[in-house]
């Protein structure tokens, strides 16, 4: 298993997928938070309340950027066909699949922390530069952290399970994207009740982004999501002949 | 393996047939695929730094009992849907033998070797390698090993970066990477990442990576199928020096002109249903070549 997760780190170096990712997601982070800034209300902008919820496009760019990376981990080997001499060397597929979960849910912690950093960092200098005073305590930063690192690590865990489920690497991260953009975000306008308890909304609240649902609730929601789609993945994965 | 030599003539032309003889030969068939003058020039240099006690053996190998079937197919059937892919297929290879796995394209050839790698499940019989199936094998990097597609690489890795990934996921020493990459010379090129790999390097990549555990029996499916001629001539002197080391070798094709000097026996099969099986020799009876037996048998399939 040590030699698993050594060889899945390994496979997260040397490409520059990741640092696209990356670099796709500060573009993403710096845009929406300083347009949401500068475009909302300056009476609006004055709660600590509303500051955080029209800064949840960092938590939410975290988790979705860290499903992408969880679902590129799976379905990279898919494509390339590393896949096979992959399982040669570990033909009981469990151990891998588990390596590349842990693997990526660190690699979700990292992008969770850029995310919120970042989205903190831009907020306020676009707050100061509004002239607005930035009400976000300690305490707000702290769960924009560690909630977001946590909310974007079961993403990532999810990602791998998508991954190994759809195993088409375009289609897996279209649908990501898609349910983050389309399904999350007409939820959350048309059927709020609804879009909060989905695992884009459970993050949130994991974040502190959003009062509307309790920061456990998010939490235990989004264990659950994660936990289904990599129990789903890691069965597929399992049991499914390799091309 | 005296059987092997006499049944291919060209191995007359390669007398040296130690390891140190075959990365010669690799550099002479490479001078083709990867470059001209310059890359020779280079890779005289390399081969005057190798060391003459360098052999392929490098971790102690696993030494199966010689009684037992190093491959065992028993009525393997494989089904997707109303299709039988591979037919009830039965037959064993010995330990340190070369046999061809002959028949046309979607005969079941991958098929059979997917089954007997547990890269997909039969539906009925068994596929044994060391008289288990791969999944149960301790290590079977140490037992087995193969290359189904000549491009299993991430173009954005280096040949380096994709053996120690297979390394470390092995619990080999990072040692045993650098030892591949001497051995299929690729040491030069092993910090380039593998999009600027020529096939033939991708293809020497492929079997460092098989080697990495020291295996007792290689498995190739269509190695050569894209390789130009001192491409193909590189593998078969690299497969008969595995071979003349007592591993077994399987391997796959639909060229028979170059299946007829690398192998001792050969099995036939098309639509799913193995055909023909025994040492090139009986089955080339009548004066027969082994193009006309292997037609007649795929033309009386078909019909």
């Amino acid at each position: 298993m040590i030699g698993q997760l050594r060889s899945e780190l390994l496979k997260q170096r040397p490409t520059e997928t990741t640092l696209y990712l990356f670099l796709a997601m500060f573009g993403l982070v710096a845009l929406v938070i300083t347009m949401n800034v500068l475009g909302v209300g300056a009476d609006d902008l004055a709660a600590s309340a509303q500051q955080l919820q029209d800064f949840e496009a960092g938590s939410r760019a975290g988790m979705l950027f860290a499903g992408l990376a969880g679902a590129i981990a799976i379905t990279a080997e898919i494509r390339y066909g590393t896949i096979r001499p992959t399982f040669l060397v570990t033909p009981r597929r469990g151990p891998v699949i588990a390596a590349k979960l842990a693997i990526s849910a660190l690699v979700g912690i990292v992008f969770g922390l850029l995310a919120e950093g970042l989205m903190a960092a831009d907020a306020s200098v676009a707050l100061s530069a509004r002239g607005i005073d930035n009400q976000l305590t300690g305490g707000d930063y702290l769960q924009l952290l560690a909630g977001g690192a946590a909310a974007a690590a079961l993403w990532a865990v999810a990602g791998v399970g998508v991954g190994a489920l759809v195993r088409n690497q375009v289609g897996a991260l279209i649908g990501l994207c898609a349910w983050m953009f389309l399904v999350e975000s007409t939820s959350e306008s048309f059927v709020p009740d609804f879009g909060r308890l989905l695992p884009g909304g459970a993050g949130i609240a994991l974040a502190g982004n959003s009062d509307a649902l309790p920061a456990a609730v998010g939490a235990l929601l989004l264990i659950l999501y994660a936990a289904a789609a990599a129990a789903a993945g890691w069965r597929a994965a399992l049991r499914r002949d390799i091309a | 393996m005296t059987q092997l030599v006499e049944t291919a003539p060209l191995a007359a032309s390669c007398p040296v047939v130690t390891p140190t003889g075959v990365v010669e030969l690799l550099l002479a068939a490479d001078a083709g695929v990867a470059g001209g003058g310059h890359d020779r020039l280079m890779q005289s240099e390399a081969i005057s730094q190798r060391t003459a006690d360098q052999t392929l053996s490098v971790v102690p190998p696993v030494a199966p009992r010689l009684s037992e079937a190093v491959v065992s197919c028993r009525a393997l059937t494989k089904r997707y849907g109303d299709l039988a892919a591979v037919n009830e297929v039965t037959f064993s290879l010995e330990r340190g033998t070369v046999t061809g796995y002959l028949g046309p394209n979607g005969a079941g050839k991958t098929t059979t070797l997917r089954l007997l790698l547990g890269l997909a499940e039969p539906t009925a019989g068994d596929a044994l390698v060391f008289e288990r199936r791969y999944g149960e094998l301790e290590q079977p990097f140490h037992y087995v090993g193969a290359v189904l597609e000549s491009n299993d690489f991430h173009p954005a890795r280096s040949g380096r970066d994709h053996l120690r990934m297979l390394a470390v996921a092995a619990g080999l020493p990072l040692s045993r990477v650098e030892e591949m990459l001497e051995l299929v010379d690729l040491r030069d090129a092993a910090k380039r990442r593998v999009r600027a790999y020529s096939l033939g390097m991708r293809q020497r990549l492929g079997l460092a990576a098989a080697l990495l555990g020291d295996p007792q029996l290689l498995i190739l499916d269509e190695p050569a199928n894209e390789a130009d001629p001192s491409g193909v001539r590189w593998l078969r002197t690299f497969l008969q020096t595995l071979a003349a080391e007592g591993r077994t070798v399987l391997i796959s094709s639909h060229r028979l002109a170059q299946v007829a000097q690398t192998v001792d026996q050969v099995l036939i099969i098309d639509h799913g249903r193995l055909l023909a099986r025994g040492p090139l020799d009986e089955l080339t009876t009548n004066g027969q070549s082994l193009e006309d037996v292997y037609l007649e048998l795929t033309a009386g399939e078909a019909s």
